[in-house]
């Protein structure tokens, strides 16, 4: 990327009082990029969207937007626009006069501002809607006309908090698809802030996983999912088993290691090195083991174990497997294959597994 | 209802309180000059005789300058308070709210004692306008109350997504705040109006030697032949009071609906 950022986010602090809501953000957010802020309710989120829009002051670093310092610069002047977690519809306004708020200030005379309403109704699929009473809407409604306000303006960024939370999961899923094609279409920068990590995975490019003020972990999804570099975040995304291991040997990038239950295998070792006294966790998926049937070769490694629990979804079976010589079962999805039966609680079963696929932790 | 002693109860209080008012009315109607019953027969003259007098337009003109210009102070005033009180945060905020809302319990002797004093003392003349001054106090609260109200029903993300949609917090506040907030507006007028249209001690010790509504209506007690017009007027009186307030109640409860709360509280 030799593109300068489109955002540029350098030490921010943010201090409510006392409290410490932005312990010094540091990231870069590309032009045209999907970027999602992902984390736990108050972790600073919210705050870190309206420092980027200009309702709230920082305490100290920079904010800089498309190569621009916004120290200073109130919300009305700053190239981005927000679409609000409240939606924040005039209520006293039509859906048409919502939309076309922002055009206001630009002098456009009365056929430009008609045509460029409708171009933005249709963009979010509300074409006619335009003389209807904004009070009168639906919620999934209520968010395209948000959609459509912010983006009549074409802003250089548009800010998304938490746009999904209101809508039922239908009506979500639906919107998240909505929401990824209208920013391939517009090609604007969208910064989402979201709580629902499958929402993150969904809809990003790269995502910033957040915890108490600071960033953890900022990758794109596939790495987030895969690779985690602390527990903690792979704790907040998706399922992931933990078994303990000590170190027998580490160098040039990799390690040797004796895990509890699976034996002992070579592995990635973290950036940095695994600073510990030898005890320390490896991570896995639980698509990365497969409980092999009768007579199947392993394509890697395998180890024995005891079924603990099955949960059946349909599609999937989830099974809790304890391993030989572990106290705690692991988690392992398979997918229900026509012919091969649902296996039982206390079955004696072969999981096979692939170093390559394990996560250890610092 | 549970208990029909507690509902019983209930309808003497009501009765009490209201029956009283009734008779205004009907001693307005009555063909005698005597205030008593049985009553003696239907009239009109009353009302004709309310309506030649030249006094009570005088006392009537007084008011309506007296009520309209403190109906706007008081509201101005509470407009600045409410947003002041619903939006900022200011050292000392509890206590300059509860010394804004003071006068709603303070004996009206009080207010109007120590104003005489102050405006004697300070050697300006008692005029319609030193009247306005103790209304203003006098009806500041109730504007603050309803304005405070129709304020926590604003959405804050309305403001903002007006600033960042490029307005500046002026225009913010005439595009969007104002229309939010004029049903808010209306019922404070409405109020402060009839407050102060009925308010008499301060209006009696303020007003020099202009007669407003309410102290002339006490003066014409002293005349027993002039009582049955006085009830003429206190007739309309109760019948634009009743009107005003309800219309107060409308634009209220249509603005908390508006902004999207649920209507609750209120004077009415
Ligand atoms: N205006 C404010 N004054 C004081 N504390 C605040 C304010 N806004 C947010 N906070 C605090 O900052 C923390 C982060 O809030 P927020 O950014 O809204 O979290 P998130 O959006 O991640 O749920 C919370 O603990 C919240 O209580
Ligand atoms: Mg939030």
């Amino acid at each position: 990327m030799t593109d300068t950022p489109m955002i540029d986010l350098s030490d921010v602090q943010k201090y409510y009082g006392d409290y410490h809501a932005l312990r010094g953000i540091t990231a870069t957010i590309r032009p045209g990029e999907f970027f999602s802020l992902l984390g736990p309710s108050g972790c600073g989120k919210t705050t870190l969207l309206r420092t980027i829009a200009g309702f709230e002051e920082i305490s100290s670093g920079m904010i800089r937007i498309d190569g621009r310092d916004m120290a200073g610069v109130p919300a009305n002047r700053r190239p981005t626009n927000m679409v609000f977690q409240s939606y924040a519809i005039f209520p006293h306004l039509s859906v048409a006069e919502n939309v076309g708020f922002g055009l206001r200030r630009l002098g456009l005379d009365a056929a430009e501002k008609t045509r460029r309403i409708g171009t933005a109704l249709e963009m979010v699929g509300l074409a006619g809607y335009g003389a209807r009473a904004a009070h009168a809407l639906s919620g999934g409604q209520r968010q395209r006309v948000a959609l459509a306000r912010a983006l009549i303006l074409k802003p250089k960024v548009l800010l998304l908090d938490e746009p999904l939370s209101a809508l039922d999961k239908k009506m979500r899923e639906q919107m998240q698809v909505e929401l990824i094609k209208l920013q391939r279409q517009v090609g604007i920068t969208f910064i989402l802030v979201t709580h629902d990590q499958e929402e993150a995975l969904v809809m990003s490019d790269r995502i910033a996983v957040m915890f108490e003020g600071e960033i953890a972990q900022l990758a794109d999804p596939e790495t987030l999912y895969r690779r985690p570099t602390s527990r903690r975040v792979a704790e907040f995304i998706g399922v992931m088993n933990f078994l303990p291991a000590t170190i027998v040997s580490e160098g040039s990038g990799r390690a040797a290691l004796e895990v509890q239950g699976l034996g002992r295998c070579e592995v990635d070792a973290p950036p940095g090195g695994v600073a510990s006294d030898g005890g320390t966790t490896v991570g896995m998926r639980p698509e990365t083991l497969t409980i092999l049937y009768d007579g199947q070769a392993p394509t890697d490694r395998s180890a024995d174990g005891t079924v603990d629990e099955v949960v059946y979804y349909g599609d999937m079976t989830y099974y809790d497997v304890r391993l030989d010589g572990t106290d705690r079962p692991v988690r392992i999805s398979m997918r229900n294959v026509f012919g091969r039966p649902v296996l039982n609680i206390k079955a004696r079963v072969r999981v096979g597994w692939s170093p390559g696929a394990l996560v250890l932790f610092r | 209802m549970k208990a029909p002693g507690l509902y019983g109860y209930t309808l003497a209080y009501l009765l009490f309180l209201y029956a009283p008012i009734a008779l205004l009315p009907i001693f307005a109607f009555n063909d005698s000059v005597v205030i008593a019953f049985p009553l003696s027969g239907f009239t009109t003259s009353w009302f004709s005789a309310m309506w030649e007098d030249s006094s009570m337009w005088q006392a009537l003109r007084n008011s309506m300058i007296v009520s309209g210009s403190t109906a706007i102070l008081a509201t101005v005033l509470g407009l600045f308070a409410a947003r002041a009180s619903t939006r900022h945060a200011f050292p000392g905020k509890a206590g300059i709210m509860g010394l804004i809302m003071l006068p709603l319990v303070l004996p009206e002797m009080i207010v109007a004692m120590s104003l005489l004093v102050a405006l004697l003392a300070a050697g300006l003349d008692l005029s319609l306008w030193t009247v306005i001054l103790g209304h203003v106090l006098i009806c500041t609260p109730f504007a603050v109350a309803i304005l405070t109200s129709a304020f926590q029903s604003l959405d804050r993300s309305l403001e903002e997504a007006a600033l960042d949609l490029g307005e500046t917090p002026v225009s913010t506040f005439r595009l969007v705040i104002l229309p939010l907030v004029a049903p808010g507006i209306v019922a404070s007028l409405l109020i402060c109006f009839t407050v102060s249209l009925d308010e008499f001690i301060v209006a009696y010790f303020l007003a020099g030697t202009e007669p407003l509504l309410s102290v002339y209506i006490y003066g014409q007690f002293r005349f027993p032949s002039n009582v049955p017009a006085v009830m003429a007027l206190g007739t309309v009186l109760v019948a634009v009071s009743v009107l005003l307030l309800a219309a107060a109640e409308y634009f209220r409860r249509r603005g908390i609906a508006r902004t999207g709360g649920s209507a609750g509280g209120g004077f009415v």
